[in-house]
């Protein structure tokens, strides 16, 4: 075989942050065991400095972009968008832990080092230009948050949820590689551009059934992996057995990968028979804001709450996939930007109000926290009012892109039917707003410990992130119109 | 470039900023502070009281790019109608925060900093030239009202503070459609993205797109009207929010749905706004709202539901007069939103003063004060003149002028305008003889007539609601310009054909309003 | 495209009928008289106790998902061997980061004691 199978170094310095995340997270698994309880804290900063480091990597790897290893991985900007996306959440997620596995004694170096594992699929699945890649990068990711689910391991709730998430996102892997064996019998390829130019000249046979197929099949992998309805039914039960950190991480992290991967199969190699699947992902963003906005409604308690609204969220982005444009694109990839933000911010605010064993976590056990501790609150707040969509907050240039792509694709009654459920959708966010601001202030509120330094760092970082996406969205935006024509 | 909106739009931010940094612990302090801020921002509007041209249409115009890829541009800029409602809004900003002084007791700083950034929004929405910018000014007025209602009102001050932000929250996601579909329709014939108003304005529109975005807006601007039927939040919201609340409220807030019926959907839609089908629901729902909301009050038990009801029936007439399509209507319709702004502004300023006292609403608790409290007994009967359209006050100005363009487009619309300034004198009338005459009772001998404080809150008021009957003229010559482009853009050759003088062509050869604003202006 | 498949169809479906034909013509032919004898418990005759969920301790499963990954290893080596000459350096290479990968497991899972029978 003529093909040389050793990379350059300009394909090695392409995977520069994959592999600084495989090494900090070895090092931290070898250093587990050696490392005295009293010390664990250290490995929580090693794993915050090695995602500073992967950070950098991914700058270093987009100022070099291209293909890697035969194809298999493509460095271009919509990769480098997600990979610092997701690698900004694990910041956020290991800064928010600090605390909460302190609390919760369960400090250790594992959950450090699953979240780099974790990470590390997801970056793959970022750049994957290849269906294997996807399904390994969608399993690395993915295996390492079965884990963190359960990580709490005296946990009833979480190991319920664990195991739940397993076997069903193990379900639904099987339907995505058996939609990827499809295309690759009928294509013969599982590299996205091959696939694109096999499907272009299959169009007129009569074997286009079955190339829907397999792209239905591999929607369910997909739709899955994004709670899209009408397989979102895992979400609320993981997000709320997941300890709350780890529920922050997964609503947001591979979420965005997951779509990153959605949006590189069907807008590249599925595109020219967008008329096979579009349809089908218009009646999934449809239900999924339905189902996902309404439940949310009558929730009690918060982590429950969040995770239908984030399947409501997973709506609207797919709203922009339907679009299937390039502006379409763009507004996906600045959305999950301030969803990543704004859910993270309070998903870690429930953490830290929940106390030890997650004990408040009802809606009502939030009465008069405005009072007990105004910046605590108005930062909770702020994220709030992102989630609705007001001006001035991230939420709102989000959805207002995508309901602008998705005008601009004439998608009117899905836009109208979306923006009525975000106006219900106000109702449960106002709620929590009520209760912290509008009710005397309970037991809960007024014994909460000040956040810890790293909570704060995180929590701060995030509010000011959605202002400032809220204020100037250009500085996001540009980059994702630019990248999003990147990808053909 | 003249940045004096900006200053104007930015003091109270400023204020609020500071305000975050001064100890909640020192309740004089903060108080003092707000009342600085807020007098500030009134004291910076004057300047654009003096140098307004009113030869010209948008003046001091700012502009900057704020997110290119979109088209939308940091854009301010005013006119005769957005100047009345700036330094209304400047004005009764300050004066909702001086009113407050003795009325709020707690959480005094956190009250304090949701005025001022309610009053940073309202400033905005009127101030905008910019589509995108408008609509984030107008969302943002929500989220501290809805927290002052939620969090210092009445008893059911939760219901009504989620029903408020609900109602305007659809209402504004349907407007932002339309304000959507506007801009593709614009995109498809220029290639070019802009939320800019001017260029908007160039879009030439079929009467089916114009229908459908005319319903968008109507949504959006009907509720903050709000029109009947889409009334319901505000009783509620009125009744639950404390005092300053209900007349930043009343007085502010409900003019940004006129002003978005006058800014955009008369100019930048104007087939639909002449199709005599919209017309006739605008003016058959506008006369249900004066003669309704008249009635309604007639039967009131509660002082502050009277009043808000009282509101409903006003801006009814307000509509109407926008839907009369004639300088006339217009032009009254704008003078008795400013007029609106004093007098019930006023009025719940009133209702505030013996609640302050009482700690009751209840028209019945009350009775012969004007023996008791005579300075605020002689305020009120001027309130109540000035509201219910005597001369020489300012109601009497605004309510003639409606009604003389009414008629020229209907004697039936009229007649109902006629019965609902009837209606309204009855229920005024009726409230001030059961509070202010006849038997005091017992517990109401204690009470003490107004503070200077007070006074001070309703002297400006007062002065100018006699100003605007005395000498309205200053008034319509502003208003001049800003009506006759609304005019002649709805029906073009309007003021040729009935032989009148058209201000546009006056002397000055100032821009048109479809036309580019130049810079620097 | 599909003509392909036709041997799969006839496959399955033979594969289908199988059963079906054999259990129903034993059905049809043998002699049905059943009786309690038959029914009891096979060959030796005695009852059976206990449930048949039986409770192992979680250490065989340690010992289990460690012998897996350890086993599966091997497996991976295999292609690497096959290919051996052609991937030259750049295979040893990759083959010493996996091997290393899985030692630093190793170390983990020995310093966790999970290879200790207590």
């Amino acid at each position: 075989m003529p093909v040389n199978f050793v990379p350059s170094g300009a394909e090695m310095l392409r995977i520069l942050p994959e592999i600084i995340l495989v090494l900090a997270g070895t090092l931290i698994m070898i250093m587990e065991p050696l490392t005295r309880p009293a010390n664990k804290h250290f490995l929580g900063k090693f794993a915050l400095a090695s995602l500073f480091a992967a950070l950098w990597g991914s700058v270093v790897a987009h100022a070099n972009p291209g293909p890697a290893f035969q194809n298999m991985l493509i460095v271009d900007g919509f990769d480098t968008f997600f990979r610092i996306l997701v690698i900004v959440v694990g910041i956020l997620t290991v800064l928010a832990s600090f605390q909460y596995l302190k609390r919760e004694q369960s400090d250790s170096g594992e959950y450090y080092a699953l979240i780099l594992f974790s990470l590390v699929g997801q970056c793959v699945m970022a750049g994957a230009n290849e269906l294997i890649m996807v399904f390994i990068g969608l399993e690395i990711s993915s295996i390492a948050t079965y884990v963190l689910t359960g990580y709490l391991r005296d946990d009833k709730r979480a190991n319920e949820a664990a195991i739940k998430y397993f076997l069903l996102g193990s379900f639904a892997t099987a339907f995505l590689l058996y939609g990827i064996a499809w295309i690759y019998g009928l294509t013969g390829s599982t590299n996205l551009t091959e696939i694109r130019s096999a499907l272009m000249d299959l169009q007129t046979s009569p074997s286009v059934m079955l190339v829907g197929t397999a792209a239905a099949l591999m929607l369910v992998g997909f739709a899955f992996k994004v709670s899209a309805a009408p397989f979102q039914v895992w979400t609320p039960d993981v997000y709320q057995g997941a300890p709350a950190p780890v529920a922050a991480f997964l609503s947001t992290g591979p979420k965005a990968a997951a779509f990153a991967i959605f949006v590189r199969v069907y807008a590249t190699a599925f595109d020219s028979i967008s008329a096979r699947w579009e349809p089908l992902i218009w009646i999934s963003a449809l239900l999924t804001m339905v189902i996902g906005n309404f439940a949310a409604l009558v929730q009690n308690n918060i982590k429950r709450l969040l995770a239908y609204s984030s399947i409501a969220h997973a709506g609207y982005l797919l709203v922009a996939m339907t679009a299937h444009s390039e502006i379409g694109i763009a507004a996906i990839m600045f959305y999950l930007a301030a969803y990543a933000l704004m859910n993270v911010g309070a998903f870690a605010i429930v953490a830290h109000f929940s106390r030890r064993r997650e004990r408040y976590l009802q809606v009502e056990d939030l009465a008069g926290l405005g009072w007990k501790q105004p910046v605590t609150a108005g930062l909770f707040a702020i994220f709030l009012l992102s989630l609705i969509g007001v001006p001035l907050t991230a939420g709102f240039f989000g959805k207002f892109y995508i309901f602008k792509a998705a005008l601009e694709a004439d998608l009117l009654w899905l836009t109208i039917l979306g923006l009525l459920t975000s106006a219900v959708a106000a109702y449960y966010y106002l709620r929590i707003l009520v209760v912290m601001y509008m009710h005397e202030a309970g037991e809960p509120a007024s014994t909460l410990p000040p956040p810890g330094a790293g909570l704060k760092t995180a929590l701060w970082a995030s509010a000011v992130g959605t202002l400032i996406l809220g204020i100037f969205p250009s500085l996001v935006l540009d980059f994702a119109g630019r990248s999003a024509t990147l990808l053909k | 470039m003249d940045h004096i909106l900006s200053i104007v739009l930015f003091t109270p931010l400023v204020g609020l900023l500071v305000l975050l940094f001064i100890p909640s612990s020192n309740a004089r302090a903060v108080k003092l502070w707000a009342n600085i801020a807020s007098f500030a921002g009134f004291l910076v509007c004057l300047p654009l009281i003096f140098r307004f041209d009113r030869t010209k249409d948008f003046q001091f115009v700012e502009k900057a790019d704020w997110i290119p890829s979109l088209g939308a541009s940091y854009h301010l800029g005013i006119d005769g109608f957005s100047l009345l409602l700036v330094v209304l809004t400047a004005l009764l900003g300050f004066l909702a925060i001086l009113s407050s002084w003795n009325a709020i007791q707690i959480r005094l700083k956190e009250y304090y900093a949701y005025f001022l950034l309610l009053q940073v929004g309202m400033l905005g929405v009127f101030m905008a030239l910019d589509f995108l910018l408008f609509f984030v000014f107008w969302e943002l007025v929500l989220v501290p009202m809805y927290f002052i209602i939620g969090i210092w009102g009445g008893p059911r001050r939760v219901y009504a503070a989620i029903k408020f932000i609900i109602y305007t929250l659809i209402g504004s996601v349907l407007m932002l459609l339309g304000i959507l579909m506007l801009y593709f329709e614009h995109y498809s014939q220029f290639q070019v993205l802009t939320f800019n108003i001017a260029d908007l304005l160039q879009t030439d529109l079929s009467g089916t797109v114009q229908w459908w975005v005319f319903w968008a807006f109507f949504l959006g601007f009907a509720v903050k009207v709000p029109m009947w039927p889409f009334h319901t939040w505000l009783p509620d919201a009125h009744v639950e929010a404390p005092t300053a609340g209900s007349v930043i409220l009343a007085s502010v807030l409900l003019k940004m749905g006129t002003y978005g019926f006058l800014r955009f959907s008369l100019p930048l839609l104007p087939d639909a706004a002449k199709n005599p089908t919209i017309v006739n629901i605008m003016a058959v729902l506008s006369i249900i709202a004066i003669v309704y909301g008249a009635l309604v009050s007639l039967m009131q038990k509660d002082w502050k539901k009277l009043v808000a009801y009282s509101s409903v029936s006003h801006l009814g007439f307000c509509t109407l007069g926008i839907f009369a399509l004639n300088p006339a209507g217009i032009a009254g319709s704008i003078l008795q939103q400013i007029n609106h702004g004093i007098s019930t502004g006023m009025l719940f300023l009133i209702v505030g003063v013996v609640y302050e006292r009482r700690h009751t609403r209840e028209i019945s608790e009350y009775g012969g004060l004007l023996r008791i409290m005579p300075v605020f007994a002689i305020v009120f009967l001027i309130t109540a003149l000035s509201s219910m359209g005597m001369p020489p006050l300012n109601g009497f100005i605004g309510e003639i002028t409606i009604l003389q363009g009414v008629f020229q487009m209907s004697f039936n619309w009229a007649f109902w305008c006629v019965v609902g300034i009837l209606l309204g004198a009855a229920y005024l009338i009726w409230l001030y003889q059961r509070t202010m005459l006849g038997e005091v009772p017992e517990k109401n001998t204690g009470l003490k007539d107004l503070s200077p404080r007070e006074i001070a809150v309703f002297a400006p008021l007062l002065v100018w609601a006699f100003w605007i009957g005395l000498y309205p003229r200053p008034f319509f010559e502003v208003l001049e310009r800003p009506v006759a482009q609304i005019v002649e853009r709805v029906r073009p050759g309007y003021y040729a054909e009935r032989n009148l003088r058209n201000p546009l062509a006056s002397p000055s050869p100032a821009a048109r309003i479809s036309a580019p604003v130049p810079a620097g202006d | 495209m599909l003509e392909g498949y036709i041997p799969i169809f006839i496959f399955m479906a033979v594969a289908l009928a199988f059963p079906i034909v054999a259990l129903s013509l034993s059905k049809l032919l043998r002699p049905a008289a059943p009786s309690v004898t038959k029914l009891e418990a096979y060959e030796c005759g005695i009852q059976a106790s206990g449930g048949a969920r039986g409770r192992y301790t979680v250490r065989f499963y340690i010992i289990a998902i460690l012998f897996v990954i350890f086993d599966v290893e091997a497996v991976f080596l295999f292609p690497w061997a096959v290919r051996y000459r052609q991937l030259g350096w750049f295979g040893v290479a990759e083959v010493a980061v996996f091997l290393g990968i899985l030692i630093v497991g190793y170390i983990w899972a020995y310093k966790k004691k999970a290879l200790e029978w207590v």
